[in-house]
């Protein structure tokens, strides 16, 4: 994964709403992981759909993107595919930056 | 301020009310952060449920709904919304993750307005809301000029009529529209009670009084008799001299139009007492209020020429109540036959004075005819 990539611009007048917006991506996280554990796919579905609509919103496509594929993986039950999307989407989290225009 | 806030000076009194329903908080947030920057006031639920219970309780201008939530989806609050009068026509906007057109067209049929696709470009919200903003004003708009211009016509109304009838008649005839406008009729046959009421005594009282202490009195006269027929609900169709004339079941059907007519009396000889006494006891005149009332059918409607016509009812039981009228010493009320039967439960039997058969001028037939002094003991 290059750099550019996980450099994310945020119009400046989000910028009070980032910090909240990404502890509750880390608490979506762990969400996530119990309910991979549990094959919850019905909350993974849930999880995936939510995380799809709202990324982008904020400029995080790669949120999006990650969501849908999870909420795909739920529909199919694909444990597989939802743990990797997971193990990606901690990775993103740990290493995006952001830049307020 | 901003284009959406400067749209009607949003003040806080009329400010634009939108509220943003969903359960995921980032969401909600981002939506009010952006609607807020445009000068709207925002508020938010987290749920379904929730979003029904702020809609009663303070319904928005403006409803941006999630579809997918726990408990009722935002196609079930949608169709509950619309289900209802009283909140159908709140705005409500869809906002979707779900691209499939299956869940537009569900969204249709639970009757939205609008959809927003996640992710949400503020361009586009904005645009969408200035849009329903901008109906939203014109509709009420023009509810406020349909009420402005309701209100005109009543008024109106009210005051073509105020001289004829009461005002709750008045009312009613303003409040049925053109439709319910009864003086615009032709003339026709129609069942009715008709009473008639002069002043016994008003020749003396023109000999011995000067003009305008005359007119005074009769002004304080007619306004004692016109607030007793207005108490019952009769409509007075001709003012001349001392008389006065009120029908009763015309122009709106009165199923207890005798009995009305009986009461309209009792009331008119009860509120002219005191008005008695004190031209009594000022111009030294004992004068008192005649009354005849009968029922029958008779004719209603427009009566004259181009130039000149006047509302009026002719016929049978009028005549007949102008002649008992003549009859009738003062305080004292004459009924026809069939109008005391109508009403004799209403009156104390010691009270009544059977006349017998009368022939009253200008009849060929003689007509069982009733008397009633109208005391504080007759009054029903």
């Amino acid at each position: 994964m290059t750099a550019p990539t996980l450099t994310v611009t945020v119009a400046k007048d989000l910028a009070d709403l980032i910090p909240v917006f990404f502890k509750n991506r880390q608490k979506e996280l762990e969400h996530l992981r119990a309910a991979l554990a549990a094959s919850d796919f019905a909350q993974l579905r849930q999880l995936g759909h939510r995380m799809k609509g709202v990324g982008n919103s904020y400029g995080f496509a790669k949120v999006s993107e990650i969501g849908k594929r999870i909420e795909d993986g739920a529909k199919g039950s694909d444990t597989a595919s939802i743990d990797g999307c997971i193990g990606e989407y901690a990775d993103y989290l740990s290493k995006v930056q952001i830049v307020y225009e | 301020m901003n284009d959406l806030a400067a749209r009607g000076g949003a003040t806080a009194q009329d400010a634009y009310r939108v509220l943003v329903v969903d359960d995921d908080p980032d969401m909600a947030g981002y939506l009010a952060h952006l609607l807020q920057r445009e000068g709207l006031t925002v508020e938010m639920a987290s749920d379904g449920e929730s979003a029904l219970v702020r809609v009663m309780t303070a319904p928005p201008d403006l409803l941006l709904l999630d579809v997918m939530m726990p408990g009722l989806s935002g196609f079930d609050v949608c169709r509950q919304l619309k289900g209802d009068e009283s909140t159908a026509l709140i705005p409500i906007v869809l906002v979707t993750a779900l691209e499939d057109s299956e869940s537009r067209v569900r969204g249709i049929e639970a009757g939205a307005d609008d959809f927003l696709s996640k992710p949400v470009k503020r361009e586009e919200l904005v645009a969408r809301v200035k849009t329903l903003r901008r109906l939203h004003e014109t509709r009420k708009e023009l509810e406020s000029r349909r009420l402005a211009a309701e209100v005109q016509r009543k008024e109106a109304v009210r005051r073509a009529f105020s001289r004829y009838i009461s005002p709750r008649l008045a009312d009613r005839i303003a409040d049925a529209g053109e439709s319910g406008d009864p003086f615009q009729g032709r003339a026709q046959r129609t069942s009715l009670v008709a009473l008639f009421a002069d002043l016994r005594g008003f020749t003396r009282l023109t000999e011995k009084t000067e003009v305008g202490a005359v007119v005074a009195m009769l002004n304080d006269y007619f306004t004692v008799l016109t607030e007793a027929a207005y108490q019952h609900d009769g409509t007075i169709f001709n003012m001349a001299g001392d008389s006065l004339l009120v029908g009763f079941n015309v122009p709106f059907p009165q199923a207890d139009a005798a009995e009305r007519a009986w009461r309209t009396a009792l009331e008119m000889v009860a509120r002219f007492d005191p008005l008695a006494a004190e031209w009594k006891a000022r111009h030294g005149l004992e004068l008192g209020v005649g009354i005849g009332v009968c029922g029958g059918e008779a004719i209603i409607g427009n009566v004259g020429s181009s130039h000149y016509a006047s509302y009026t009812i002719i016929g049978d039981p009028v005549n007949t109540a102008a002649r008992l009228m003549q009859l009738a010493a003062g305080g004292e009320v004459l009924l026809c036959g069939p109008l005391y039967e109508r009403v004799r439960h209403l009156i104390p039997a010691e009270q009544v004075k059977e006349r017998g058969d009368v022939t009253l001028r200008g009849k060929s037939e003689p007509i069982p005819v009733f008397a009633v002094r109208a005391g504080a003991g007759a009054r029903a």
